[in-house]
């Protein structure tokens, strides 16, 4: 996503330093110990017998950082971690992707990762349900599947040995997904838990948080319906009665705004967040577009510092 | 560019048809537009390397434009006479306005020469690179020639020619405006325009002490004053209101996603009276004169609001720079 950039004036800014100045003293020590820039020191017990992973360089026999990041200790490899690298994937991920290429038997999806994830045609179910040998009839109507452009969820199956990521669409939740709009985020800010699809009943709209920072929302579809054939253009036609409904789409709407703050100001996006954020804005009465401007930026800041300061206290009163 | 799904071109479509983009304006609303002159240094002036971000927040009533204006500082191994940087949304724009002591053309000896150039960075799109924008920077560039130029005489020219000249027949100013595209994420016209716009009202062309005893066919001593300057007039300088038609609207503003789906686009340059100084009509779909005639004068509702806001966006940057 390209950057936004925001001028505030100068309360705004008080207020917006105030409050990340309290969340990062409201963060664990050990956090921000860990954060190096370039040229800091690393820190290491024994000189000799340290592995330099990536982002270190021995200078004057000092372990030195050349990447801002984290510094990642694993047995005696010492690497630096950056924040905003590409996606890592791992198996079981859920991720949402859009599709590039169509190769003999496979599509060719792009994830965000340092090449192109591959989903097999027999990692596909096939559009009557049945099980069976995918022939070479199947093959040449692969692009009544998926096209070109589409977006698609899917299941990351493994690595191959040759490096490269494959995918798997077998379940009924997992496919194409339409209606809607793809968000952008850095990988970073997506932790991998427990449920990745979100389905907020009270809006009608479907929430997928995609591993790899490829976020979608959309209108809600019934599972089932996912894997259907085009059946040529009639569905999309410009018909006023088509379009997805003017209530659904201002929640669309506001929860990808919610999205694009969050983002912007560096949180990890969990559920519960993106929702407050977006039901902070209707009740603040704030207009769609206005999500995006200065005061809701800073507004947000503060009630997530405040939400964790409460978190924090609530904890220390349990103890 | 990335492509878009065919589910998402719909969605799209949708958006526009129902008043609600994907960002949630509405389709005549633009974009956070944020201004900063002088952002490359002008000569003789000594430019301030710590930077202080004085910020000033202007609520248009009324409407849903939101203004944002800061000063910064940005130190670059050129030199102009006047510079700005414009932001409109992701869209960013630097333009930079040079002038250089010439000769005017014989045909015209009472009138100074502007040349107005644009050039695509490849920061802004990977396709840039190399001899990519060329297609591009020639269309853009010449969009704005006919803006802001007029015909080949200088007459209708939203710049007036006539102040540029210093010694009729002899000496002239040239002016140079370059225009630079950063960062692309579509309307590039509109941008282009307010960032020279506000470069001219940044511009300052030093004074001219002519020598009265040089003989009538010798070429006359001019001395340039460093201290000195003129601030170019800038009230009839257009701005450019680009219209794009997707499905039955139009929408002001279009991101590149929803530049990709348009099926034709209106720029109108319309100066601050109202009038229309130039008319560009791009894509490949032909429109009903009564459309172009709504555009018009859709476009001219939309650019007294656009004009006002860039003239309060100049009025705050010029008084940061004050401070």
């Amino acid at each position: 996503m390209k950057d936004r950039h925001l001028s505030l004036n100068q309360t705004q800014r008080v207020r917006l330093e105030a409050a990340l100045h309290e969340l990062q003293s409201l963060a664990p020590a050990a956090a921000s110990a860990a954060a190096v820039t370039v040229a800091d020191t690393i820190p290491v017990n024994q000189e000799d017998n340290i592995l330099k992973g990536h982002g270190t360089s021995d200078q004057d026999g000092e372990v030195v950082a050349t990447l801002c990041g984290v510094v990642e200790r694993v047995n005696k490899l010492v690497y630096v971690r950056t924040l905003r690298a590409r996606y890592k994937p791992e198996v079981g991920d859920i991720i949402v992707g859009r599709v590039i290429e169509i190769a003999p038997k496979r599509w060719r999806l792009e994830i965000n990762f340092s090449q192109d994830a591959v989903l097999m045609l027999s990692s596909m179910n096939l559009p009557d349900g049945i099980q069976r040998r995918r022939t070479a009839v199947d093959e040449l109507n692969m692009r009544s599947i998926f096209e070109e452009n589409d977006v698609i969820c899917a299941e990351v199956r493994g690595f191959q040995h040759d490096g490269s990521l494959h995918l798997q669409a077998r379940s009924e939740k997992y496919g194409k997904l339409e209606r809607g709009q793809l968000l952008m985020v850095p990988p970073y800010l997506v932790k991998r838990k427990k449920q990745h699809f979100h389905h907020l009943e009270q809006y009608n709209v479907d929430l997928i948080l995609g591993c790899n920072g490829f976020i979608w929302v959309g209108e809600h579809v019934v599972v089932g319906e996912k894997t259907k054939p085009t059946g040529g253009q009639q569905r999309f036609s410009t018909e006023a009665e088509n379009f997805t409904p003017l209530e659904t789409r201002k929640h669309i709407c506001r929860l990808a705004n919610a999205v694009r703050v969050l983002s912007a100001l560096g949180f990890t996006l969990t559920v519960e967040l993106i929702i407050e954020t977006m039901e902070a804005s209707v009740s603040s009465n704030a207009e769609i577009n206005d999500m995006l401007g200065a005061e809701f930026y800073v507004q947000t800041a503060e009630r997530e510092a405040k939400r964790r300061a409460d978190l924090l206290r609530k904890k220390n009163g349990a103890r | 560019m990335v492509g878009l799904s065919e589910g998402e071109k719909h969605f799209i479509h949708g958006g526009i048809a129902q008043d609600i983009r994907t960002d949630g304006r509405r389709r005549l609303q633009f974009r956070a537009l944020s201004v900063h002159t002088g952002v490359i240094p002008q000569a003789g002036f000594r430019t301030c390397l710590v930077a202080s971000m004085c910020l000033f927040l202007l609520f248009l009533s009324g409407n849903a434009l939101r203004v944002y204006v800061s000063s910064d500082w940005w130190l670059l191994v050129l030199q102009a006479n006047g510079s700005a940087h414009v932001r409109l949304g992701a869209t960013e724009i630097i333009a930079s306005v040079k002038a250089e002591l010439g000769k005017p053309s014989i045909l015209h000896p009472d009138k100074g020469k502007v040349s107005i150039f644009v050039d695509c960075s490849p920061t802004a799109e990977p396709m840039f690179e190399g001899r990519g924008s060329e297609e591009l920077s020639a269309e853009l560039s010449v969009a704005l020639q006919r803006c802001l130029l007029g015909g080949k005489s200088g007459a209708g020219a939203a710049i007036d020619l006539s102040s540029l000249i210093v010694v009729e027949g002899k000496v002239c100013w040239d002016l140079y405006i370059d225009g630079l595209v950063v960062s692309s994420d579509g309307n590039l016209l509109d941008a282009l325009s307010a960032a020279i716009k506000v470069a001219l009202s940044d511009t300052g062309i030093p004074k001219v002490n002519v020598s009265l005893s040089a003989a009538s066919d010798e070429e006359p001593e001019v001395d340039v004053s460093d201290e000195e300057f003129l601030q170019f007039d800038t009230s009839s300088v257009p701005v450019i209101i680009t219209l794009t038609k997707v499905g039955r609207h139009y929408i002001v503003d279009a991101t590149s996603e929803e530049e990709s789906q348009m099926s034709s686009a209106v720029s109108v340059s319309v100066n601050r009276h109202g009038q229309i100084c130039g008319l560009t009509k791009r894509g490949g779909a032909g429109l009903d004169p009564s459309v172009i005639l709504d555009m018009i004068s859709v476009a001219k509702h939309v650019s007294q609001q656009f004009i006002s806001l860039l003239d309060s966006e100049i009025a705050a940057a010029e008084a940061e720079a004050e401070e």
